[in-house]
C-alpha cells in the first residue's frame, strides 16, 4: 500500500512536469489536484450489514486538448474503520482509481468512458476489488464568473468483484461546486459522491464520499 | 386659244358649291332676331328722345326693355335704355316713374353713371339723388378658382351705389354662417377675402354649396337690399403622409433587469443541490445516505440562490430606460411631425365656382 501511495504522489508531483511537455506539444490544458474525502462505506456481504468511514486522499489529473478533448486520472487512498459490529471488524485500506476520456459535446456537457476501480485490502484476506468499465456525463452551469456547479451521472457498463468472484453492475453520481480564481491558476472544489456495486451474488457495497479538493492549473 | 382658261374653268367649279351653301343657308336663317328687333326699338327711342317726341321714346324704350330671354338687351344697352327712359319720364313730369327707373338702373349696375354731355343736368341731379337713396351692392368673383385655405385667400370684389353699411357672411344653403367676413362701410367699392377656413379658422367647411351674403342697410340700419353670390365649395383630394413606426423591439434596450439570466445562474445551483438531496434514493436504494449531505447540497443551492439574487431580476435599468426614452421621444417628435404636415394638407386646395349673384329687395323695388 505505502508503494502505490508513493507512487500516487510521485504522479502527482510529476504531473506539472508531464504538463509542460504537453503544452510545448500542442494546445494543452492541464490540471492538477488533490483532494482529501470523507468516505463512509456500507457493505452486506450477506445478510449483514456493515458499515466503515475514514479519509481518502485523492490526486487527480485533467488534461484538455482544445475545446473537445479531455482525460482524466484519479487515484486514491485511503483506510476505513468499522463504525458498528461489535467486535469490530478489521480496518480496510481503500485504493480507487479512474483512467477517462472525454468529450464535450457543450461546452457545458462532457461525455466520459473508462475503467473505474476500488479495491479493499484486509490483512490476511485477498483483496476485494470492483472493476467497472463505465460512461458518465459532467453537466456544469456558472454561477458566479470562476464559480460553477456540477452534477456527474455514472453507470457501469460491465463489472466484476474479485471476492466472491462474479460479475457486477454498478452505478454513481457525484454533484457539488467548484471554484476557479480568476487571477491566480487555483481551483477548490467541494462535492458529494454516491456510488453502489451490486455483484450477482448478492453482495452489495455503497459509498458516500464528502471531498474537499484543491488543485492548480500549470498550463492554461 | 387662252391659256389661262382651264385654270378659270377650275376655280368657278369649286366656287359653285360654295355659292350654293351660302344660298341655302340664306334661305334657311330666320327673318329676324328679337334681339335685333329690341335693338332697333331702343335706336328708335334714342332718336325720339333726341327729337323731343317724349311719348313716342317712352313706348320705344319699354318696348326694347320688355324683350325677355335669347332677345333681351345686352346689359349695356339696357342701362341705356333705362336711363333715357329715365330722362324721358323725368322730361314727361312723370317723377314716381322715372323714380323707379332709376332705381331699377342703380340696382342693375350701381357703378353706372349718366353721360354728362347727353343729359341736362337736371335729370343728372335727379338720377344722383336716387342713386344716393338706393343703397346697393353688386359682387364680382372669379367663376372657379382655387385656394388653399389659410394662406390665400378668395376675393370678391363688391361695387356700391353709395355709401352705406354693409355686412357679409358666408353662410350655408339654409342660412346657418360659416364665417363672417365683414361689418362696416362701403363707399365705392370694397374687397372681400374668404380664406376658406369656418369660423374656427382651423379647417374648411366641407364640400357643398354655399352664398357669400352681402346685406345693405340705410342710415336707419333696416335691410333694404340683400345681395345673394352663389358658392360652390369642393375639398381637393388630400394624400396624407404615413405615421412613422414606434421603436422597434431590437432597438430598445430593456429597462428591468431580466429574469432570463437570473434563472440560468440559478438553475444549476439549484439543480445539483437536489441531485444531491434525492440521488442518494436513485442510485442506492435502501440505504440511509448520511445528512451531512444536505450540508453540501444547500450549500450549492444558497450560492446560486445569491448568484440568482446578484442578477437583481427586475431592477429598473436608468441608462437603459434613458436611452429607450431618447427614442421614444424622438419618434413621438417625428409623429406629431407628420400630424402637423398632415394638418396642413388637409387644409389643401379647396376648389370654388361662384354662381350668378342675385340681389334681394325686402320692402319691394
Amino acid at each position: 500500500m505505502s508503494r502505490a501511495l508513493v507512487i500516487a504522489w510521485a504522479a502527482a508531483l510529476s504531473a506539472p512536469a508531464l504538463a509542460v511537455q504537453l503544452h510545448a506539444q500542442a494546445r494543452w490544458e492541464v490540471s492538477v489536484g488533490a483532494s482529501g474525502a470523507q468516505e463512509i462505506v456500507r457493505s452486506r456481504p450477506d445478510t449483514t450489514r456493515e458499515r466503515r468511514s475514514g479519509l481518502v486522499f485523492t490526486g487527480e489529473a485533467v488534461a484538455t486538448r482544445g475545446r473537445r478533448l479531455v482525460a482524466r486520472v484519479r487515484y486514491g487512498q485511503g483506510r476505513v474503520t468499522a463504525d458498528t459490529g461489535t467486535p469490530p471488524s478489521p480496518r480496510r485500506n481503500v485504493v480507487e482509481g479512474e483512467a477517462l476520456f472525454g468529450y464535450k459535446v457543450r461546452p457545458w456537457l462532457t461525455l466520459w468512458v473508462g475503467p473505474h476501480a476500488r479495491t479493499f485490502v484486509v490483512t490476511g484476506l485477498s483483496d476485494r476489488r470492483w472493476l467497472f468499465w463505465s460512461g458518465r456525463a459532467t453537466a456544469r452551469g456558472g454561477l458566479f464568473p470562476g464559480v460553477e456547479s456540477f452534477l456527474e451521472l455514472w453507470q457501469g457498463f460491465t463489472g466484476t468483484l474479485s471476492r466472491p468472484a462474479g460479475s457486477a453492475s454498478g452505478g454513481g453520481a457525484e454533484a457539488g461546486l467548484e471554484l476557479r480564481l480568476a487571477r491566480r491558476p487555483l481551483w477548490a472544489r467541494l462535492g458529494y459522491r454516491i456510488e453502489q456495486g451490486r455483484a450477482n451474488g448478492g453482495p452489495r457495497e455503497t459509498v458516500e464520499a464528502f471531498t474537499l479538493t484543491v488543485g492548480y492549473v500549470p498550463l492554461r | 386659244m387662252d391659256p389661262h382658261r382651264p385654270e378659270t374653268d377650275r376655280r368657278m367649279k369649286r366656287a359653285l358649291p360654295l355659292l350654293a351653301a351660302l344660298w341655302l343657308a340664306a334661305l334657311a336663317a330666320p327673318p329676324a332676331a328679337p334681339a335685333q328687333t329690341a335693338a332697333a326699338a331702343l335706336a328708335q327711342g334714342v332718336r325720339a328722345y333726341d327729337d323731343l317726341e317724349f311719348d313716342a321714346a317712352a313706348g320705344l324704350l319699354r318696348r326694347a326693355l320688355a324683350a325677355e330671354g335669347a332677345a333681351a338687351l345686352p346689359p349695356a344697352d339696357a342701362a341705356r335704355a333705362l336711363i333715357y327712359l329715365a330722362a324721358t319720364e323725368f322730361l314727361r313730369e312723370r317723377p314716381d316713374s322715372a323714380r323707379a327707373v332709376a332705381r331699377r338702373l342703380v340696382l342693375a349696375n350701381p357703378r353706372f353713371r349718366p353721360d354728362e354731355l347727353v343729359f341736362p343736368p337736371q335729370v343728372l341731379t335727379f338720377y344722383e339723388e336716387v342713386r344716393r337713396t338706393t343703397p346697393a351692392v353688386i359682387a364680382r368673383a372669379p367663376a372657379d378658382t382655387a385656394i388653399r385655405p389659410g394662406t390665400e385667400a378668395l376675393a370678391v370684389r363688391l361695387y356700391a351705389s353709395t355709401f352705406h353699411d354693409v355686412t357679409a357672411t358666408l353662410a350655408t344653403e339654409d342660412g346657418r354662417v360659416v364665417r363672417n367676413l365683414y361689418t362696416g362701410p362701403i363707399s365705392d367699392s370694397l374687397d372681400l377675402h374668404w380664406n376658406g377656413l369656418d369660423s374656427t379658422g382651423t379647417g374648411s367647411p366641407p364640400n357643398g354649396r354655399y352664398a357669400i351674403t352681402v346685406t345693405s342697410r340705410d342710415r336707419g340700419r333696416r335691410v333694404v337690399r340683400i345681395l345673394r353670390l352663389p358658392l360652390e365649395v369642393v375639398q381637393g383630394r388630400v394624400d396624407t403622409l404615413p405615421y412613422p413606426a414606434p421603436p422597434a423591439d431590437s432597438l430598445l434596450l430593456p429597462e428591468r433587469q431580466p429574469l432570463g439570466p437570473a434563472l440560468r445562474v440559478l438553475a444549476p445551483g439549484a439543480i445539483a443541490g437536489l441531485a444531491i438531496a434525492v440521488l442518494p434514493s436513485v442510485v442506492a436504494r435502501n440505504e440511509d445516505a448520511s445528512g451531512a449531505r444536505f450540508a453540501v447540497g444547500g450549500t450549492v443551492t444558497i450560492v446560486g440562490i445569491v448568484a440568482f439574487l446578484s442578477h437583481h431580476p427586475g431592477r429598473s435599468i436608468p441608462g437603459n430606460a434613458a436611452h429607450n426614452q431618447t427614442l421614444r421621444d424622438a419618434w413621438r417628435r417625428e409623429v406629431a411631425e407628420v400630424a402637423r404636415r398632415n394638418a396642413e394638407r388637409a387644409r389643401g386646395m379647396v376648389g370654388i365656382r361662384a354662381g350668378a349673384p342675385v340681389l334681394l329687395t325686402p320692402e319691394g323695388p
